[in-house]
């Protein structure tokens, strides 16, 4: 039990930082794609004959970044409490009812999520037996697209599962402001 | 169903949810099954749409920006970049009464170029600035309120995060939006600099003028042409790649951070801790807001599905009100949905009902959409649950309270007041910029 725990919790950090290569990806990408065809105009105006094109590829990929980023980083948000919520109605009631209404609030979450995990994958799976393809810069297979949702939702479903079976509490640090822009 | 029920029906429940303590990703989540299920006639197979829909807006590249613009900002704080800055700015003004109000002011407004988060900029100069004006003698009122007013700059002075955000829900160019906050947010800073002088004349002991070490013009100079001038590299690859239409706003956001990357090479600043923690900031703030807006995808797409989009709109226009009479009900309800929303929850909530809305009243949309930054930002610093509030409280001095934080916020809101008026008596001064491009 205890290595699963210790896996399962490697695996957040894991998805945690492969979303943060995929911001620094991004950048990378698109910075090159702006900068490459520039440097081959200079070049040209230098007198070198060279023609350097900016991949085709940069829109779609970094399209389909921008979801992976996303959804790979939530099962961490969901650990250190990251996802905003509003505790202003919560503040207002006793201990006791709190207790209940948060244990509401893991369930809608709970359920949400399984949901959404659920019916990805059948996504999933239809856009990969299908060997459908999104056409955006560049061919891109669908599966792809669909491909981090199960994983990360499902995930973030173990989490609010954790909350609230008394591992601990979402609500704990509810006084905290929240990050934002 | 008739489209009030459905507007209600749908409204209710996410906002429900959200008063439970749902997170509002979820809450939104929650809500966009329901009410596919119910709109759909009961039809489970449905659901699938809620999954498949929420992948289109998040996966947009007009959508890049956004993290762009976080890590651009939170490089700049964590390279110490910022405080370079402030040092530059701290060598010109010399012995003025109230010259860390307006230093405030001056700094706020340059991070704001910089970054794209007002929590971030209001954070950053309420504990770089509170414990140098509590030592100097600065009022509670002097110290909080240009701090807190010039914090929420970040939100309409270009890069904004949350600029971008709003035009990618609204379906409005990222680019024109971005650039109308430009002379406005600059215009806003003048008025708070006219407030703080407007309070020391009324209040002179506020801010008591202090002896600062003499240094010469030449030192002055220097420091500026060291600290400040180098910034304007990444705001002209930012703003100047996007006016000029060399760019488009995700790639002169790319570049913004490549300029403050290539800034901090040459102050030496560049840490691997500095870019690991940067990175992590983005994340943390970046992907909880993409994942808000994944799933108020579908939340939009149902509320115009339903009817109660359409619905709303011919009622309201059916009335014969003038459009500015709407115009301040919608900022009625906006700074009422601050009181305990964050902004982009409000957002998310609003864009779509308000948009068509502002849309067929005759509004021009990226006017609207400036109209709105504002009207959130000052949102932000609304008793009682404003985030901006909660930020200075927490780097304000212990026994502060909340009522003072806002006390002193209160005259900055005027000035935003003031700057709507302006911006509804001439909309050129945040259109004539974009009518460039």
């Amino acid at each position: 039990m205890r290595a699963i725990s210790v896996a399962y919790d490697w695996l957040i950090n894991a998805m945690k930082v492969l979303s943060g290569i995929i911001v620094v990806a991004i950048f990378i990408l698109i910075t090159s794609d702006v900068l490459l065809p520039l440097t081959g105009d200079l070049l040209n105006e230098l007198g070198f004959k060279v023609t350097i094109l900016a991949w085709e590829g940069t829109l779609g990929v970094v399209e389909y970044g921008l979801l992976w980023y996303t959804v790979l980083a939530a099962p961490w948000l969901a650990r250190i409490k990251g996802h905003v919520f509003i505790d202003a109605v919560n503040e207002l009631l006793s201990e006791d009812v709190r207790r209940v209404t948060s244990k509401i609030a893991y369930i809608i979450v709970i359920a949400g999520t399984l949901l959404l995990a659920w019916f990805s994958l059948n996504l999933l799976i239809e856009a990969y037996v299908g060997d459908m393809i999104d056409e955006r810069s560049m061919e891109l297979k669908l599966w792809w697209i669909y491909a981090p949702m199960p994983l990360g939702f499902g995930m973030v479903a173990i989490e609010f599962i954790r909350y609230l079976i008394g591992v601990d509490d979402m609500f704990g640090s509810r006084t905290d402001v929240k990050e934002g822009m | 169903m008739e489209w009030y029920w459905a507007f209600a029906f749908m409204l209710g429940l996410v906002i429900s949810f959200m008063a439970l303590g749902v997170p509002v990703a979820f809450a939104f989540v929650a809500t966009n099954f329901i009410t596919v299920y119910y709109f759909t006639g009961f039809d489970w197979g449905a659901l699938i749409q809620v999954a498949d829909n929420s992948t289109q807006l998040i996966s947009r590249f007009t959508l890049g920006p956004v993290p762009m613009f976080i890590l651009m900002g939170s490089l700049f704080f964590h390279t110490g970049l910022a405080i370079k800055v402030f040092d530059g700015l701290d060598a010109i003004f010399g012995r003025l009464p109230g010259r860390l109000c307006y230093l405030t002011v001056a700094g706020g407004a340059i991070f704001s170029t910089l970054t794209g988060s007002s929590m971030a900029n209001t954070a950053m100069l309420g504990s770089l600035m509170v414990p140098e004006m509590r030592r100097r003698g600065y009022s509670n009122q002097m110290s909080m309120g240009p701090i807190l007013g010039t914090g929420g700059l970040a939100m309409i002075i270009p890069p904004s995060a949350l600029g971008v955000l709003l035009a990618a829900i609204a379906e409005i160019d990222v680019g024109r939006l971005l650039v109308a906050g430009f002379l406005p947010g600059f215009t806003l800073a003048l008025l708070y600099a006219a407030m703080i002088t407007f309070q020391l004349f009324r209040y002179p002991d506020s801010a008591p003028a202090y002896d600062v070490e003499p240094m010469s013009w030449g030192a002055r100079l220097k420091l500026v042409c060291t600290n400040i001038l180098p910034m304007g590299l990444v705001i002209f690859m930012v703003v100047g790649f996007i006016v000029l239409g060399w760019a488009t706003p995700t790639e002169a956001a790319a570049c913004g951070v490549l300029g403050v990357f290539i800034l901090a090479v040459l102050f030496r600043a560049l840490t691997f801790s500095a870019i690991s923690t940067s990175v992590e900031g983005t994340i943390r703030v970046g992907a909880m807001v993409f994942l808000i807006i994944m799933n108020s995808t579908v939340f939009s797409q149902m509320l115009s599905y339903s009817g109660a989009s359409r619905g709303l709109i011919e009622w309201v226009t059916g009335y014969e009100l003038h459009r500015y009479a709407i115009l301040f009900m919608m900022f009625c309800v906006l700074i009422l949905l601050g009181m305990f929303m964050d902004a982009t929850s409000m957002m998310l909530i609003t864009v779509p009902i308000f948009f068509p809305l502002a849309d067929a009243l005759g509004f021009d949309l990226i006017w609207y959409g400036l109209f709105v930054l504002i009207t959130i930002e000052m949102a932000g610093t609304t008793p009682p649950f404003g985030l901006l509030l909660y930020v200075m409280l927490g780097v304000a001095p212990k026994g502060v309270t909340l009522f003072q934080v806002a006390k002193a916020a209160f005259p900055f809101l005027v000035c935003d007041a003031i700057l709507i008026l302006i911006l509804c008596a001439w909309p050129q001064l945040a259109l004539w910029l974009p009518s460039l491009m």
